[in-house]
Order: structure tokens, then C-alpha cells, then sequence
């Protein structure tokens, strides 16, 4: 069936969920699906978030505090809950945030070695 | 903040609806849409239960799975009944006999007293175990010498007990004990009334009116708790008496009496040989220790005082050996307990033991047959601790069932138990089933819970060779095997010593019930008609007892009727210790004490009545009496002893014990009779030495030889006395068979409770040994068809089995044998009084073992035996 584009897309890093979903959310409050389809629209369709890990880690968050759950109305008139960062989410955000790019860097530096370092 | 049900399925729908509203807006077909989007979705159900899962405890998952185990574990168990409702039995034997067990321990042991600060309240003894008075008593001088010399006592209470006739609170006139106390022992003690007052220093001396407090006990059971009996007058003998208080509920100690009274009440307290005669003993002595004294500094200054008493007045004190103990009272009840408690305690421990090991035998074998289906679950991923929970699951069903019915069972043991030790320690009447019980009874179920989860091998680590059992055949490792024997092996071993306690105690019993008394047991009939006014005899008292005994040998059926003072066994210890005496031509060596004898009263004819045999010179006739030559008749012992060469017969004895006073009064000996042992119910030799009742004094006992059923003359017997007197209480007619057998009930119910434990752990090592071979035989079926197919014959295989099983009983034998031989020198260091069994007891036990282990073979045996040859080769 649509074999070539499941096989294109990406697996999530374990781990890395919680941090999209607090990325995706710094530009504002949304729903459960609308997070999923914000993931999936801003990495090119890459990453596909199943519902199946993003509502528990969604739930997870709120019960950690860093994200509030209220229930609002969607642009298509539809109940949904939507989920907000907290002042302790924006801060675990940029903690996440800082340790992704040491991550991202010290592999990189493993994985594509400067000249000079071999040396 | 944490999401109800309704809010997780409101969230999924929207979900849902946003993703099938934006496929309609791209134009997709509003049908497929709604397929596509819950396509998309994925399982719902999954997905509401892993939210639900993030807002739970982490524990909830555990518990989850283990109550996912505990539910597989009851299926499982209902498939195999029979092992199931074994194992509950056996666990809750084990479990219910040490909850009982422990209870009573507790109870009398460890449990303080009602009394106020019972830390400080002791208990003082004056005794010579010596010559066998392991409690002497005090008289009133020694305890007047004590209060004013000792410093680290506040207050002494003294206690004596007497013997009244009561009247005057309806029904018949009766015999009651009485405690007779000065002004100070309530206080001292530490007890308070329930009803009216108690007594005190105003009801000291010879001017206070006669007042009496009476026992819980007595006011509950023989008085229905009337509250109207306080301000009554009652008669105690000679005097009466006001009732004016009901003492609460105590452990009744010294002696258990129906109530307590002020000295006054008793002429014999205020008569001149109780007040001043120093060796006139009848008190026991209680004290309370001042503030800051220790017991050890109590004991050290009693001890000196008591030294210099003796010092001051050494005529006082016949022998040397006299010293005082000192104690806390509540040590002091417990004593007498202590041992035969602490025993029951180890006889329980040992049954748990065995329950224990039966059951892991059974765990054991059970786990073997499941080792295909533990093999599977490993292979399918399932961990070392998953499989573990499914285990533990298992046993903690089955021991926590075993701990509910064992607990329902502490109830009747605890009753049983109580009553037993009652004869010990009065405490353990007020033992009841407590709270502790679960503790204990909860405690012992995990234990043995964890200890049988832990006890089977699993298959994890090979799960691959383990699979090829899960066709439902099955193989006994070596290791297993070894296993089960050592299991089967403990079961016997603590069983054999168990049995071999009891084969003791019930060998020891049966000699002593067969041993030749010397009286005639089954025709003669003693009872109580003691003197009216207590302890004092007089002239009166004689020609009542005369004519009493004139009228009730004219009774039909009667063939003789005497009386004494002294029914046999029954009045044990009521005399004191023996007393010494000195013969002519005799005389002791310097450091040698007089030799002692029994003192006693009898009436002529009183050894024709008893059966007893003269075997020299004459009866007591009506003319000895007190004007005539004092005569004494003496035993066969004391005259072999004293007399060794020539005829007791003729010549004289005299009493020099101070009690008698400084005149020296020989007695001539006109009599020698043959040996009884009225003391106790062992019979050794017994020097006595028998006076006449109308030279001495009171007797207050009754003896009638019948020619028929003995009680059935008590009504008539009852009928004259009271026709002689009206208010003179008749009290306790029994044959002197049925007086032995009371006495000896304590014994019996010893052999009786000792035996139950050995029945009970001879019966679960029944079931362990039958358990062992049933399954090594099913485990062997395949061997025994190709054994029996290459020609043996069925009766070797019998016989190996019936073989295997004596081999286990053998070898459990041995170890127990070992082990209670090493147990009984190590009890033997803490206790006296500790006896190696004899040998016929001990074959005894290990015959029952080696009888009951061939019966347990029997059936497995059977089964190997008729193995069908293709059957077994086939399931292989």
C-alpha cells in the first residue's frame, strides 16, 4: 500500500516526545490532535506521532505540571481539550532544549570528526 | 486536575471529529473520512487504558498483576483440591496449635497483674526442701520479727487460710475456704473493691467486729452477683461475721478461697499457740518493696534478717536447712507454669515445623508436575520475578486459608489449653483468645508463605530443555528428590520426638495407675465432716465423732466406719512436712538430724476399714484415750529403720519438734502396720507414725467401707450427721479410687495434651511420607513398565517402595532420636527435672513411626505395583 512513505518516516527518539509537545505548544495552546498534526506538518511529514504514545505522554505532562488541560471550543466548533505550557513547562522546555543540542552535538562530533580532532 | 472517565472519552470523540471534519474539508467521502480517521486513531481501548495508567500509583500495577496471580493461583488450586485442602489442614494445625499456645504463654507469663505498681509487690517463703517442706509458711512471732527489723519493705501482708462452716447465705450449711488477713493485706496487695469497701487497719485486733470481703468468683458463681448480700450477717463456725465488700477479679494467691475475713473471725487467730508459739506456722507473707528498693536489695536484707531470727531463737528451727525466697509475686504464679508451658511452646514450634515441611513437600512435588507449564511461560518471556509472583501467589493463598481456619481453630485449643495450664498457674483461668492471636496467626502464614515460594527450582534458566516437559510428563531431578526425602526425613524426626515424649509421659502414668497403694480403692468411701470450730478439738468433737461413727455403722451395707484426719492424696501437703522424733535406744550421731516422720489421727478399727494390714501387735481400742499411757501405731518402714534387730512392738517414741512443747511425752508403739503412701500417689516407703483420735484431738474425716455401691450411701451418711448436727457441712464423698484418680488428672491431661501433639504430628508425617512415595512411585511409572516388561516381578517393585518408605522412617528416626537426645541434655542444664525416656518408650515411638510409614507406602507401593506395562511405555 503506501509502503514507501511508512518506510521514508521517521522513528521518535525515545524521549523526545515530551519535548516536541512542549516545543509545538510554545505558539500557543492547542488539542491533542492538533498537536499531532503540528509535529507532523513542521517536520515535513517525517515524524508521525501515534495517538497511542501522545495522549498518555499529553497526560503525563499535565499530571507533572508543565502543561494545564481546559476545555475550549475548536475553529471547527467542536469541544476539545486544550493543552497550555505552565511557567514550570517553559522551564523544562529550555532544560530539555539545552540538553538536545549537547546531545545532537556530541554525537555529532562522533559521527562527522573534525580533521584536526582525529588528529 | 485529573481527568474523570467521561472527560477521556470526550477528548478521544473530538479528536476523532476534528480528524474526520478535516478530511471532509480536503474532500474526502464523509465514510471513508470517518474509517480513515479512526484507522488513523488506532486501538481506543488501548489508548484510554495508558492514559488511565499514567494517573495511577505505580504500585497499582504490581498489585494488578499479583491479583491476576492470586485469581490464576485459585483456579489452578481448584483443580487440585485435594493437595489444596491438604496443605490448609495441615498449615492450619501448625498455625492454630502455636496461636493457642502462645496465647496461654502470654497470658500467664507476660501479662502483669491487676494489682496497683504489681512491680513492686513481692512474695516471701519460707521453706526446707530438704526434708520436703518446699513452703513452711511463717508464724505470727517470725513475721512480727521481720516487719521490725527489715527496712526495704513498706508494708507486709500476711494470708492464712482456714476451713468454715458456712451458714447464713442460704442453702445448706457448707465448707468454704477463707483467707484470714490483718487490716494491711488489700492495701499491700494492691487491690480495690467492686462492691462496698475492703478491710483495714480499724478491723484489726481482738475488738473488731467480725467483717468479710468476698471473691469475685465466689460473688458471681455462687451468689449470682447479688448486690444485696453486702450488709448481710454471716455464720463462719463458732463466730459471725458482716459482709462488707466484693474484692474485684485477681488471681486468686495463696489459695483460691470464697472469701476473705479479718482475724477476728477465726478463734484459732486469736488463741495463745497462734499468737505467740514461734513454730507454729500457717501464714504466708506478702510484701510491697519501699521507693527505690530493689528486688535483689529487698532479698539481701530479708535473707540477713531471716538469719538472725534463726540465730536468736534456734529451737525454733528443726532444721538447717531453712531459708527464705523472695519474689515477685507475679514470678511466683507464673513459676509452677513456666516449664510446662515453655515445653507446650517447643511441642507447637515442632508441629509448625513438621506442617511446615509437609507442606513444602507437597509445594515441591506440585511445582515438578508444573515445570512444563513454568517452562512455557519462561520461554514466552515471562521473567524469573513474574514467575516467582505466580508461586508466591499460590502459597499465599493456601497458607492464608490454612491462617483463617487455624486461627478458627486457636479458639477451642486455647479452652483446652487453658484448662490444662489452670492446674499449674491460676492466671491461665483468665486466658482468652486475644488480638495477638492474629499477629501470630498472620505471621506464621507469610512465613511459611515465602519460605514454600521458594522452596521450587524454576525452569528459567533452561527454558528450552524444560519445554519438552509441557506434554504434561515429568522428571524428578535428583536434586528434587533429595529434596522431598529431606522434607519426609524432618517430618519424622520431629514426630519421633514428639511421640517419644508422649510414649514417656503416658508409660510413667500407666505405672503409676498400676502400682499397688495398699488401701482398698474401690469400697471405701472418705468424706469432709470437718469440726466445727476450726482447728480446735475438744471433748465434744470426740463423742460427736463417736456417735457419728456408732449411727453409720448400723446403716445397712455399711461394713466398717472410721474416722482420721487425713484422706489419702486429697489432703496432701495439708500437714506440713514430716516432723522429727526420737526412739529410745537410739541415738543419733551429732551431725545427724532426727529422723522425720508423718504425723496423723485415726480412729480404731480405721485400718480394717482401709484395708490396710496389721502386721504386729494391736488395733487402737476405745480405751486409748487421753487420761490412759500415750500409744502410737507406726508404719512397717519406721519400724524396719528404727528397729532393725529386734520387735517395735513395746517400745517408746517422743516428738521433738518445738511445736510439741519442751515436755517430752513418750509414746509406747502397740502396733505396726504395713506401708501407705498417703503423701503422693507414687507409692514409696513412708514412715508414719498413727495416733489415737481420743489422745490427740480433732479428725474431721470420715471413712466407710460398703459392702455395695459406696455412694450410694451418701444421702443416708449426709442424713444421720445432720441429724446429730444440723449446721455441720458433709462435704466431698469419693471413693478413694476416684480421690487418686483426681489427684492424678493433671498428669493424665499432661499425657493427653502431649499425646495430641504427637497424634497430630504423626498424622501430617503420615500424609508427608505417603506424599513423597505416591509421587516419587507416579514419577517412576515409565521405569517400573520397562522393568516389568524385561521380566521383574511385581512383588520386588511392592517391596521396593514399602523399602523406600521404612528407609525415610529409619533415617528420620535416627535423626530424632539424635536431636531430642541432644535437646534433652540442653533442657537439662535449665531444668531439674528433665528424664531420658526409657528404652521400652522409645521403641515404642520408633515402632509406631516405622508401622505408620509402611501403612503410607502402602498405597504407592499398590500403585507401582500394578503398573500397566504398555500404558507406561506409551506415555514416555
Amino acid at each position: 500500500m503506501a509502503k514507501s512513505r511508512d518506510e521514508q518516516r521517521l522513528e521518535l527518539l525515545q524521549g523526545t516526545l515530551d519535548m516536541l509537545i512542549l516545543r509545538t505548544l510554545q505558539w500557543g495552546p492547542q488539542h491533542g490532535h492538533g498537536i499531532g498534526q503540528a509535529i507532523r506538518a513542521r517536520s515535513d511529514e517525517l515524524l508521525k506521532v501515534e495517538t497511542g504514545s501522545l495522549y498518555p505522554a499529553l497526560h503525563r505532562l499535565v499530571k507533572q505540571g508543565w502543561l494545564k488541560a481546559e476545555w475550549g471550543v475548536s475553529e471547527a466548533n467542536q469541544r476539545a481539550r486544550y493543552y497550555r505550557l505552565t511557567a514550570a513547562g517553559k522551564a523544562q522546555l529550555s532544560r530539555e532544549q539545552d540538553r538536545w543540542s549537547q546531545l545532537v552535538d556530541a554525537i555529532g562530533r562522533i559521527m562527522n570528526p573534525a580533521p584536526e580532532s582525529k588528529e | 486536575m485529573r481527568p474523570d472517565e467521561d472527560d477521556l472519552d470526550e477528548e478521544i470523540r473530538g479528536h476523532l471529529a476534528i480528524s474526520i471534519k478535516e478530511r471532509i474539508e480536503r474532500g474526502e467521502d464523509p465514510a471513508a473520512a470517518r474509517l480513515a480517521a479512526l484507522k488513523e486513531f488506532g486501538n481506543v481501548t488501548l489508548t484510554r487504558d495508558s492514559i488511565r495508567r499514567v494517573w495511577r500509583h505505580r504500585w497499582y500495577d504490581d498489585m494488578e498483576a499479583l491479583a491476576r496471580d492470586i485469581r490464576f493461583a485459585l483456579r489452578a488450586l481448584l483443580r487440585a483440591k485435594g493437595l489444596a485442602v491438604t496443605v490448609v489442614i495441615t498449615l492450619a494445625l501448625g498455625i492454630g496449635a502455636n496461636a493457642a499456645i502462645f496465647s496461654v504463654v502470654r497470658g500467664v507469663l507476660l501479662r502483669p497483674l491487676v494489682n496497683r505498681d504489681e512491680d513492686r509487690l513481692i512474695y516471701i517463703r519460707q521453706g526446707a526442701p530438704g526434708i520436703g517442706a518446699e513452703n513452711m509458711t511463717f508464724s505470727v512471732p517470725e513475721i512480727n520479727d521481720l516487719k521490725s527489723r527489715a527496712s526495704t519493705i513498706n508494708a507486709f501482708g500476711d494470708f492464712s487460710t482456714v476451713d468454715f462452716a458456712l451458714n447464713g447465705l442460704g442453702g445448706e450449711p457448707r465448707m468454704i475456704k477463707a483467707g484470714v488477713v490483718s487490716g494491711s493485706f488489700f492495701d499491700v496487695m494492691g487491690l480495690r473493691p467492686v462492691l462496698g469497701r475492703l478491710l483495714n487497719a480499724q478491723d484489726d485486733g481482738p475488738e473488731a467486729a467480725g467483717v468479710a470481703v468476698l471473691t469475685h468468683r465466689f460473688w458471681t458463681t455462687s451468689l449470682h452477683a447479688d448486690p444485696a448480700v453486702i450488709g448481710r450477717t454471716i455464720r463462719l463456725g463458732a463466730r459471725s461475721a458482716t459482709v462488707v465488700g466484693v474484692l474485684e477479679p485477681s488471681v486468686p494467691y495463696p489459695a483460691d478461697t470464697e472469701i476473705i475475713a479479718n482475724v477476728v473471725t477465726s478463734p484459732h487467730h486469736m488463741g495463745a499457740l497462734m499468737v505467740t508459739n514461734r513454730s507454729h506456722r500457717m501464714t504466708e507473707l506478702f510484701g510491697r518493696l519501699a521507693p527505690g528498693v530493689s528486688l535483689e536489695q529487698a532479698r539481701a536484707e530479708l535473707t540477713s534478717v531471716h538469719a538472725s531470727i534463726i540465730r536468736d531463737h534456734p529451737e525454733s528451727y528443726a532444721s538447717k536447712d531453712v531459708h527464705l525466697t523472695v519474689a515477685k509475686l507475679r514470678d511466683q504464679i507464673a513459676s509452677p507454669a513456666r516449664t510446662v508451658l515453655l515445653i507446650l511452646l517447643a511441642a507447637a514450634a515442632v508441629v509448625f515445623v513438621i506442617a511446615c515441611s509437609n507442606v513444602a513437600n507437597l509445594i515441591l512435588a506440585r511445582s515438578v508436575r508444573r515445570e512444563g507449564e513454568l517452562a512455557v511461560r519462561a520461554a514466552l518471556g515471562a521473567g524469573t520475578g513474574a514467575l516467582r509472583r505466580t508461586l508466591l501467589a499460590e502459597s499465599l493463598v493456601l497458607c492464608a486459608a490454612g491462617a483463617v481456619l487455624g486461627i478458627a481453630l486457636a479458639r477451642p485449643f486455647v479452652n483446652i489449653v487453658a484448662r490444662y495450664a489452670a492446674r499449674f498457674s491460676v492466671r491461665a483461668l483468665e486466658v482468652t483468645v486475644d488480638p495477638s492471636v492474629l499477629w501470630i496467626g498472620t505471621g506464621l502464614a507469610i512465613a511459611a508463605a515465602v519460605l514454600l515460594a521458594y522452596v521450587p527450582r524454576l525452569p528459567s534458566s533452561h527454558a528450552a530443555a524444560g519445554l519438552g516437559l509441557a506434554n504434561g510428563s515429568f522428571r524428578i531431578t535428583s536434586s528434587t528428590k533429595r529434596r522431598l526425602r529431606v522434607f519426609a526425613t524432618t517430618q519424622i524426626a520431629c514426630s519421633f520426638v514428639l511421640i517419644a515424649g508422649a510414649a514417656m509421659l503416658v508409660a510413667t502414668l500407666m505405672a503409676i495407675q498400676r502400682a499397688n497403694t495398699g488401701y482398698n480403692m474401690h469400697q471405701v468411701l472418705a468424706v469432709d465432716i470437718p469440726t466445727q470450730a476450726t482447728g480446735v478439738g475438744g471433748a465434744n468433737d470426740i463423742n460427736f465423732y463417736e456417735e457419728v461413727t456408732r449411727r453409720i455403722g448400723q446403716l445397712p451395707g455399711v461394713e466398717g466406719v472410721a474416722v482420721g484426719n487425713f484422706v489419702p492424696w486429697r489432703d496432701a501437703g495439708s500437714f506440713g512436712p514430716e516432723i522429727p522424733f526420737a526412739v529410745e535406744g537410739y541415738t543419733p550421731a551429732p551431725d545427724e538430724e532426727n529422723p522425720r516422720a508423718r504425723f496423723r489421727i485415726v480412729a480404731p478399727r480405721f485400718f480394717a476399714v482401709l484395708g490396710v494390714p496389721m502386721l504386729a501387735g494391736r488395733d487402737f481400742t476405745s480405751d486409748d484415750r487421753g487420761t490412759g499411757e500415750p500409744v502410737v501405731i507406726v508404719s512397717q518402714s519406721l519400724a524396719q529403720r528404727l528397729f532393725p534387730d529386734s520387735e517395735a512392738v513395746g517400745r517408746h517414741l517422743w516428738w521433738t519438734d518445738p511445736y510439741f512443747g519442751d515436755q517430752k511425752v513418750l509414746r509406747r508403739i502397740v502396733g505396726v502396720v504395713a506401708d501407705v503412701d498417703d503423701e503422693s500417689v507414687e507409692p514409696r516407703p513412708a514412715m508414719t507414725v498413727y495416733h489415737p483420735v481420743r489422745q490427740i484431738g480433732a479428725a474431721g474425716r470420715l471413712f466407710v467401707h460398703t459392702a455395695t455401691d459406696p455412694y450410694a450411701l451418701v444421702p443416708p451418711i449426709t442424713h444421720v450427721i445432720r441429724e446429730l448436727a444440723a449446721d455441720q457441712p458433709v462435704a466431698r464423698p469419693a471413693t478413694l479410687e476416684d480421690v487418686r484418680a483426681e489427684v492424678l488428672s493433671p498428669d493424665r491431661l499432661n499425657a493427653f495434651v502431649v499425646s495430641g501433639f504427637a497424634g497430630i504430628a504423626l498424622l501430617i508425617a503420615v500424609v508427608g511420607v505417603a506424599g513423597v512415595l505416591a509421587f516419587s512411585v507416579s514419577a517412576r511409572t515409565a521405569e517400573f513398565g520397562v522393568r516389568l516388561a524385561v521380566g521383574a516381578n511385581r512383588a520386588n517393585l511392592l517391596a521396593g517402595v514399602l523399602a523406600e518408605g521404612v528407609w525415610i522412617a529409619s533415617m528420620g528416626i535416627a535423626a530424632g532420636a539424635a536431636g531430642g537426645y541432644a535437646l534433652a541434655s540442653l533442657t537439662a542444664r535449665f531444668f531439674s527435672n528433665v528424664e531420658v525416656p526409657g528404652v521400652l518408650p522409645l521403641m515404642g515411638a520408633a515402632a509406631v513411626l516405622i508401622g505408620a510409614a509402611v501403612v503410607a507406602s502402602l498405597m504407592p507401593a499398590a500403585r507401582a505395583s500394578r503398573v500397566d506395562v504398555l500404558q507406561a511405555l506409551r506415555s514416555e
